[in-house]
């Protein structure tokens, strides 16, 4: 019954674990574009592999890497059907209505649908080897160069900072009012729309009443303890790199460019 | 209203950031409500609403992009659309909240939030339309799948995000 998140930081210590958080955001994009560019057989098999190897290497359990395509199932479904059935009226199988199902839509689906999968087993991979606090220093480290153009980044990346750490809190919390709404006879599962509609009143008013109070006390608290949003922050001074996140790096870059330039 | 310190504001931000990622995860319980009830849109309304414009932008840009890194949801295939429609949810839930003053607090909401909807679903129609979308369909089929179910969300939220404003 207990809703749990997929994306939250299991501690360990792996290779993966091991690297800098900058190092592992930007190793996350570089993949993310690699497989964004994926459009072959022989690039779907590199991305599938790099992922189950990154899987391994993180330690990660299998369920867990694929927890969040669990609940998209019903969307990757949708869109499969969707490409399959209107990508490409040419050279279709057979026309009906408007349905017209063809073998480029079969593949457009099948290129959005690993496409999706492996984005989100890899923002998996990155978010259960990175601790939250570390996160939020490598968005800060990465968004420094945005505060040359007047933006205030170290209150940015404080306030995606508390976001993050209030997520699982808040999870847990809408997860109770959930039960107690359905205890006190909430009909979430009703087919009827009027009846489903009645049901997010109790469960979204409660959900951000708690939310705001909390922001309440923490803001209150931060205020007492003397924090001011416009203090000059201390910058880490620690960015040297290891080898193993140089290799990082340049993995992740050669698979970028293969992917955009030989698949 | 102005006498939010900016500490403050930061923080409901940040609250509203995270419900960016949890309140779809609760509407999970709801067959088929994540889709008609864009639950995502309501802590981008309220933050514009109560903190301002460049936090409700902050929020609206961040939010969708954090929900898809945690659960994978909104799918990058979409990302980009819903970056572009909550941060002008945010951006004109503020500015309008900000500009609109018929001394009755609940108009001024009324008018700032549905205001904000209705530009936030027109500027992401149009870039949709314009920029991200590849499949070709017609003005009239894109148009109906668009705007259609933003009525269903626009008479929910119209419900209620003045009922969290005003409890």
């Amino acid at each position: 019954m207990t809703q749990t998140l997929t994306g939250i930081y299991l501690p360990g210590n792996t290779f993966i674990h091991r690297l800098d958080a900058r190092v592992k955001f930007f190793s996350f994009f570089a993949l993310v574009i690699a497989t964004l560019f994926t459009n072959s057989w022989g690039g779907y098999l590199v991305m599938g592999v790099i992922s189950l190897v990154l899987i391994y290497v993180s330690k990660l359990r299998f369920s867990q890497a694929i927890g969040s395509l669990g609940m998209m199932k019903w969307f990757l479904v949708i869109i499969f059907l969707m490409n399959l059935m209107f990508f490409s009226p040419e050279n279709a199988w057979f026309s009906w209505w408007f349905f017209t199902p063809s073998y480029a839509g079969f593949l457009q689906a099948i290129n959005i649908v690993f496409r999706v999968s492996v984005v989100v087993i890899l923002s998996n991979i990155l978010n259960t080897s990175t601790p939250p606090i570390e996160l939020t220093r490598a968005m800060e480290a990465l968004l420094r160069p945005l505060s040359y153009l007047g933006l205030p980044t170290g209150q940015i990346a404080m306030i995606i900072s508390v976001a993050i750490q209030f997520i699982p809190t808040l999870t847990m919390e809408s997860d109770q009012i959930r039960k107690a709404q359905i205890a006190r006879g909430a009909r979430f599962e009703s087919r009827k729309l009027t009846e489903k509609a009645a049901a997010i009143g109790p469960l979204v008013v409660p959900i951000f009443l708690s939310a705001f109070r909390r922001a309440d006390e923490l803001a209150l608290a931060m205020e007492a303890r003397g924090y001011r949003s416009s203090q000059k922050k201390q910058v880490n001074k620690n960015v040297k790199l290891s080898s193993a996140d140089a290799f990082a790096i340049f993995a992740s870059l050669v698979v970028c460019i293969f992917q955009i330039y030989f698949l | 209203m102005n006498q939010i310190s900016i500490t403050k504001k930061s923080i409901i931000a940040a609250v509203c950031l995270a419900l960016c990622v949890v309140l779809p995860q609760a509407f999970h319980a709801i067959p088929n409500a994540g889709s008609i009830y864009s639950p995502m849109h309501i802590p981008v309304l309220l933050c514009g609403l109560i903190c301002g414009w460049p936090f409700g932008l902050l929020v609206g840009i961040l939010g969708p992009i954090l929900s898809s890194l945690f659960t994978g949801m909104p799918p990058v295939a979409v990302l980009p659309t819903m970056v572009v429609e909550l941060a002008i949810y945010g951006l004109m839930a503020g500015l309008l909240s900000h500009l609109i003053r018929t001394k009755k607090l609940a108009l001024d909401l009324y008018i700032s939030l549905i205001g904000a909807m209705l530009t936030g679903r027109v500027v992401a129609g149009i870039v949709r339309a314009f920029i991200f979308s590849r499949v070709q369909v017609t003005m009239k089929a894109g148009a109906t799948s668009y705007f259609v179910p933003a009525f269903l969300e626009l008479s929910s939220n119209s419900y209620l995000s003045p009922r969290l404003f005003m409890p």
